[in-house]
């Protein structure tokens, strides 16, 4: 059983995930590996909806490398409405899709993501992120990490779905994360629980997709020096 | 999304010959996409007995959400493609005439920047008006408070609420007073938006505390209903935000304790136009400070 401020007990773990001075999947895994020692029970059900998510090759039709990203027209945090071919204009372009701002990983991702921002924004190379979360949760997200990009909001995973990257959690783990305090229906603004592939996309400014990473496995991101080497060498 | 699209297909029709020939495919392949859909969700969402097919307790409880989301998905799809095109961009939108413009204004503004094309058609309605624009297909969608419309194709998404309080003219009586009861109202001609969103609430309040049929003027827009309260003819319960446009005095009402909830409303179904799209993700992504 979970406790019922399982979410606030991690608050910790999180913080010295997050601060960790190592890559970013060691520091995810940390935090994981917390998760499955003090709730062996939340891990379990997690590595079930994960397991089935392979076996139906979930996210498999996402754009693949050499395929059109399909245009979109998002929301961003500051009520502006942003366009694919928009942020192509400034560059090569690394799409991040998140969770929601009450996510852990999400929040270690973003973290780092806005550390990597900082290193290649001088070379007309961008990142941006979107979240199915309402604006209101899209600023969270983004001045908790300082994130000098664009975060998105993607109501009801519109964008993701077309992409083939939306999920139903499952009844059981939508309990488990209830009682642990993850509550995404609040911050979407819709009790759909449905949540994105967190996938990364590196586009070339002619709108072809460079280099991918998608595993429906949300305890795993795409590496920051994968994405920034893939970044350095798109056009 | 093709998976989706089957499932919803084999939804509507229950029959799965009539859903291959909706989607254009061959049944085995529909077969196939519906399977993967099952396997993805962990359990089964379609049950075929001879010639009969149903959705399970699991295809009923997913429905709903996934035909949402592929809505939305589908419009934003739309709305990003039009504007490479650079279509001519219609938008019909009717408007109580309870709520302000006002604070829509910015997003209006930004809609025409990405659509030059946009093309602007704004209605101005009592809720029942604003009810049977939608309807009718009049309208796209809609803004106002609750329409008191048990209309189960109504999609309604709130977005904020606005306080209500009473309203009176400077020159009134109860102007100078930092605060009315029910009591003080026995006396006073009430000016009555009879199309107003909450007209049944401030009635039933009214009642409450035993005023029974008080002298009236009723008007049918809030427009009128100000100019009324401005030349002093009555007083008014009213959203804070319009007495304050209006130079009226605003004095707390004791125990009346009323709120307008201002929603977006579409019509489930119907496909919505590029603009309505883009509109309805920005008021639903907007982080609106409640008044």
């Amino acid at each position: 059983m979970t406790q019922p401020d399982f979410s606030g007990v991690l608050e910790a773990s999180f913080i010295r995930s997050r601060d960790l001075d190592a890559p970013l999947g060691d520091r995810l895994q940390a935090f994981a590996d917390d998760v499955r020692r003090l709730a062996p029970g939340f891990m379990a059900a997690i590595d079930a909806l994960v397991g089935r998510l392979q076996e139906s090759d979930a996210g498999a039709a996402a754009p693949k490398v050499g395929d059109l990203m399909p245009a979109f027209l998002l929301p961003d945090d500051q009520g502006r409405l942003v366009k694919l071919q928009d942020l192509l204009k400034a560059g090569p372009l690394a799409i991040a899709f998140h969770r929601g701002h009450w996510c852990p990983y999400c929040r270690i991702n973003i973290e780092a993501l806005a550390r990597a921002e900082e290193k290649v924004a001088g070379e007309h190379r961008h990142i941006a992120a979107v979240v199915p979360d309402r604006r209101k949760f899209a600023i969270w997200l983004k001045s908790e990490a300082k994130a000098p990009f664009p975060v998105l909001t993607d109501i009801d995973n519109g964008y993701a779905m077309s992409l083939g990257l939306a999920i139903y959690v499952g009844d059981e783990v939508k309990s488990l994360m209830t009682d642990s305090g993850w509550d995404p229906a609040k911050s979407q603004g819709t009790d759909d629980w449905l949540l994105p592939i967190p996938a990364t996309f590196i586009i070339g400014t002619d709108g072809i997709v460079h280099s991918r990473f998608v595993d429906p496995d949300y305890r795993t991101r795409m590496e920051i020096e994968d994405l920034l080497a893939a970044l350095a060498s798109a056009t | 999304m093709h998976q989706i699209r089957y499932f919803l297909a084999v939804s509507d029709t229950l029959n799965w010959t009539k859903a291959a020939d909706r989607c254009n495919v061959a049944q085995p392949s529909l077969t196939r996409a519906i399977k993967a859909l099952e396997a993805e969700l962990g359990g089964e969402l379609l049950r075929r007995e001879r010639a009969l097919t149903h959705l399970t307790e699991l295809g009923q409880r997913v429905l709903p959400m996934l035909r949402q989301c592929y809505e939305t998905a589908v419009s934003a799809k739309m709305a990003a493609e039009s504007i490479i095109k650079g279509d001519a961009v219609p938008l019909s939108l009717a408007i109580s005439h309870t709520v302000s413009l006002k604070p829509f204004a910015p997003m209006l503004q930004e809609l025409a920047r990405v659509f030059p094309g946009l093309r602007l058609k704004l209605q101005r309605g009592s809720r029942g008006e604003v009810a049977d624009y939608l309807k009718s297909g009049t309208v796209e969608m809609a803004i106002a408070g609750p329409l008191g419309e048990a209309w189960t194709r109504l999609d309604v998404f709130p977005l904020f609420e606005e306080h209500c309080d009473l309203a009176v003219a400077p020159t009134h009586r109860l102007a100078a007073k930092d605060g009315a009861e029910f009591k003080d109202l026995a006396a006073e001609t009430l000016v009555i938006d009879v199309g107003c969103e909450v007209v049944d609430d401030i009635r039933a309040r009214l009642r409450a505390h035993r005023i029974v049929d008080p002298p009236t003027h009723d008007v049918g827009t809030r427009e009128d209903q100000l100019a009324l309260l401005s030349a002093n003819l009555g007083v008014a319960v009213i959203t804070v935000g319009a007495a304050e446009t209006h130079a009226l005095r605003l004095v707390p009402l004791k125990q009346l304790d009323l709120h307008l909830t201002v929603s977006v409303y579409t019509v489930a179904g119907r496909q919505r136009g590029t603009a309505c799209a883009t509109l309805l993700n920005m008021l639903r992504a907007a982080e609106w400070a409640s008044a």
